[in-house]
């Protein structure tokens, strides 16, 4: 099952994650203004949240991670001189 | 340019035995692909705004219509939903999903049956981060044409697919069937 970790050092409080889960999966704890995870189990590792954390402090484990095609530095190499 | 030039013979009516290249020429086409793609949906979108949702969304639909063709009837939707798996296969690979304290996949309401699938790889998904393009656009619609034509097609029922969530990773989807055929 998903294990999303915070990093508690780098988390800002912004409360970024917790506007942009759509599964309510995090709570800002606004008295030490770190997010916190509150519904891991309905996770579904969609990852918007690491797109949105301005520092970079969530962790997914265990998830299914998608295919990337996109990021391969050769290939994007050869195609760069195409298009 | 040195190239590693294929000399033989060819005949059209001759299917050749392999097709020559190997893997990594391929994933260098399917890039290329991509980014033909990717730019042919952002100009239809600049030139037909909205429309080219509607566009893209009938030619999914299409497909979907012809895939369902080759699949057994049901009226089961998870069953149904198991043989669209088989047929989208890894590089569209999705699983039905619910939220922790909803009791089966399936939820009614009104007469329609509902059911999220949450889409975890998806080639259109790489195609416009490929390109820097936002999801939701017109490509996405090909895929809920395609989940759609192929759904109606194998259950004979009318249905339509919202997305409810996207990112980077993995993509929410409800499909919702209204029953009592077309
Ligand atoms: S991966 Fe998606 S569902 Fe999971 S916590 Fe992040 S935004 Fe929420
Ligand atoms: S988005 Fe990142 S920095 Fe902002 S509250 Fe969430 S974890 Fe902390």
């Amino acid at each position: 099952m998903v294990k999303i970790k915070v990093d508690e050092d780098a988390c800002v409080g912004c409360g970024s994650c917790v506007e942009d889960c759509p599964n309510d999966v995090y709570e800002l704890d606004k008295e030490h203004g770190k997010t916190v995870v509150v519904k891991e189990e309905d996770c579904m590792a969609c990852l918007s949240c690491h797109e949105i954390c301005p520092s970079q402090a969530l962790e997914h484990n265990d998830i299914h991670v998608a295919k990337r095609l996109y990021i391969d530095r050769k290939v994007n190499r050869a195609l760069n001189k195409i298009i | 340019m040195e190239i590693d030039e294929v000399r033989g013979d060819f005949k059209p009516e001759i299917i050749p035995k392999e097709t020559q290249g190997d893997i990594d020429d391929y994933e260098e086409a399917l890039h290329v692909l991509m980014k033909f793609i990717g730019s042919m949906s952002s100009a239809l979108e600049q030139v037909s705004g909205r429309g080219a949702n509607a566009i893209v969304y009938q030619a999914g639909k299409r497909m979907g219509h012809e895939a369902g063709k080759l699949m057994e009837k049901t009226d089961d939707i998870e069953k149904a939903l198991g043989e669209m798996g088989d047929i989208l296969g890894k590089e569209f690979y999705f699983e039905m999903w619910k939220p922790s304290d909803q009791e089966g996949y399936t939820t009614e309401n009104n007469g329609e049956t509902s059911v999220k699938l949450l889409f975890m790889d998806c080639v259109v998904r790489q195609a416009l981060r490929r390109t820097g393009l936002p999801q939701k656009g017109p490509l996405c619609y090909l895929l809920y044409g395609y989940m759609v034509g192929a759904v109606e097609e194998v259950m004979d029922i009318k249905g339509k697919l919202d997305i409810d969530h996207f990112g980077p990773n993995a993509c929410l989807k409800t499909l919702t069937i209204k029953w009592g055929g077309k």
